[in-house]
């Protein structure tokens, strides 16, 4: 049913990638992908290979749960990997069937592909959204975007709108359940017929629910101005984000693990892209 | 008429993952025909789980529910035809209203079923009656409505589908005492006129002693007690115990046994509290003793 959709993979938990300040994590994961970006030799993609391993090891989020996280991603990855091997044009020659022609490149391009992708997917997905609550994340964006304010724009009240839409999306899948549920109960049938009468047999659940969120958001809004809430000038915090050593700490590390990269791309080129 | 009956229906949510929860456990239950079953018990005991397995919303993990003896999901294709058989009004029913007007709306199910034209208007005008509302009002949109009237509309939208068996969730929740008391009424009294089978979740014993003929107690997912008002009101202490109460005048009553005074133990209406307060009043009078 609706309620087995995960919204926002955070995966509560205890670990050091836990406990880092989300604008930590926003800067960990910008590096990141930097640091993927930049390797270029097989050297560079083992050792990224092993950093990922090692944030997957660190935020102890279960290995089942990031394959799970993968899988609908299989299609593209299989999909990218089929192109490089066809396509790529090398110098050795490994099948040559017709007008298929597959080169020892082609096929070591697609490896190094897959790499990048899963590597890629697991450790945004580690440091970033299996170990930071959609609500923490927010926090992070606003802070971090703070200084675009000087030219007028609203941050404050984006991130505000973002976190007021995170924390409804389980109320309204309940209450869409509850709609939908309701609307089976006079004979409604969602699940046969032509497209066009399943699409139609979506209204009676649509119209309830989209009234209900204007009434939600018009009981929330007066909610908020009973408490006085007049956006974001002067407003203070009731949990403050501080950088710690830690997050330092990490950010050099991993700003490091980029330098690393190049390094191992230009000294190691055992097989050179 | 249906009666309608559970036999060994447990239920899991999330059955296999680690947000396993059992929500009933093993229930038996009988629900007679021609009759109002109460149906009580504390938040979370099982209640609405309990009514949506009855019409074939939920799908029980063991176990079987039999509407004159045959089982719901002997075909499971036709679990929409079991829809239309077991009527079921959620708790505020108002929020499934959607269609443009009230005519339209109250025929959502009966159309559904698919019946003709005339047979629809009949039923959309007969459930309109049933409820209280005046034919006026078919044409208005739903949404123009006061709150009491969007529930009365909501639950004719399920009455006009005639029912063999009517459950109600809790179909007084948040009116003033005025809606309850129209609303309960309305159902009352549909259910002496048609004969049908009438199932009413509620968590005010007022209600239930005043509108149910048997009662049906759930606590922690299993069958508590059952039996006829009476039976169950006398074990006020068993009651309290599972979190709910007995009707304020049973109370009464029952402190009245304690200080001494002969009265029945069975009475849970104010009306025939009255009724026997006034019989010992003037029998006291009689014999002499001018109390009050």
């Amino acid at each position: 049913m609706l309620k087995d959709i995960t919204l926002g993979q955070f995966f509560p938990g205890d670990s050091i990638l836990h406990k880092l300040d989300p604008r930590t994590k926003i800067i960990l994961t910008l590096l990141y992908i930097t640091s993927i970006f930049l390797a270029t030799s097989v050297s560079g993609y083992i050792y990224i290979m092993l950093y990922t391993g090692l944030l997957v090891f660190i935020s102890r989020i279960p290995i089942k749960i990031i394959v799970k996280g993968l899988r609908p991603l299989i299609v593209i990855i299989a999909f990218t990997a089929i192109i490089n091997i066809l396509w790529t044009k090398g110098e050795v020659l490994m099948v040559d069937f017709y007008f298929i022609n597959i080169y020892l490149e082609g096929i070591m391009y697609a490896l190094l592909m897959i790499i990048r992708i899963t590597s890629l997917l697991a450790g945004t997905s580690v440091i970033l959204t299996y170990t930071t609550s959609p609500i923490a994340l927010t926090d992070g964006l606003e802070r971090l975007l703070a200084p675009l304010k000087s030219i007028h724009l609203p941050v404050h009240e984006f991130a505000m709108m973002m976190t007021i839409a995170l924390r409804f999306i389980p109320t309204l899948i309940e209450e869409t359940d509850k709609i939908m549920n309701a609307q089976k109960a006079r004979g409604a049938d969602f699940s046969t017929g032509s497209l066009t009468k399943r699409a139609k047999a979506l209204i009676p659940i649509l119209i309830p629910l989209f009234i209900s969120a204007f009434r939600r958001a018009d009981e929330l809004s007066t909610a908020m101005e009973c408490r006085c809430y007049r956006g974001g000038d002067n407003r203070t915090r009731m949990t403050v984000l501080r950088m710690r050593p830690a997050d330092f700490i990490t950010i050099a590390l991993l700003a490091m693990s980029c330098i690393i990269t190049i390094l191992l791309n230009i000294n190691f080129p055992i097989y050179k892209i | 008429m249906a009666s309608i009956e559970l036999k060994n229906v447990s239920y899991i949510y999330g059955e296999n993952t680690p947000f396993e929860k059992k929500a009933l456990d093993n229930i038996n239950v009988r629900f007679e025909s021609g009759r109002i079953s109460g149906l009580i018990g504390h938040t979370g005991s099982g209640k609405s789980t309990l009514v949506q397995l009855l019409n074939g919303l939920l799908k029980p993990c063991s176990g079987s529910i039999l509407i004159d003896g045959r089982d719901i999901w002997e075909f499971p294709k036709k679990i929409r035809d079991i829809r239309f058989r077991v009527g079921l009004v959620f708790q505020y029913p108002e929020y499934q209203l959607f269609e443009e007007s009230v005519y339209k709306d109250i025929a959502f199910g009966p159309v559904n079923m698919g019946l003709d034209k005339d047979e629809i208007d009949r039923r959309v005008r007969d459930a309109i009656v049933f409820c209280g509302l005046s034919d006026d009002l078919l044409k208005k949109s739903p949404f123009e409505l006061s709150g009491g009237q969007k529930r009365r509309v909501a639950i004719a939208g399920i009455i006009a589908m005639e029912p063999e068996v009517l459950i109600l969730d809790e179909p007084a929740a948040g009116l003033d005492p005025m809606g309850r008391e129209e609303i309960l009424g309305g159902v009352w009294s549909y259910q002496r006129r048609n004969n049908s089978t009438v199932i009413l979740v509620s968590h005010s014993m007022e209600d239930m002693a005043r509108y149910s003929d048997n009662i049906v107690v759930m606590s922690d997912s299993r069958i508590y007690m059952t039996g006829a008002c009476s039976e169950i009101f006398k074990h006020a202490d068993k009651l309290v115990s599972v979190g709910l109460d007995v009707p304020q005048i049973t109370r009464l009553i029952h402190i009245l046994i304690k200080r001494g005074i002969d009265i029945r133990d069975d009475i849970f209406t104010i009306e025939a509290a009255k009724d026997e307060i006034m019989k010992l009043i003037r029998q006291k009078q009689k014999g002499g003793f001018p109390e009050c």
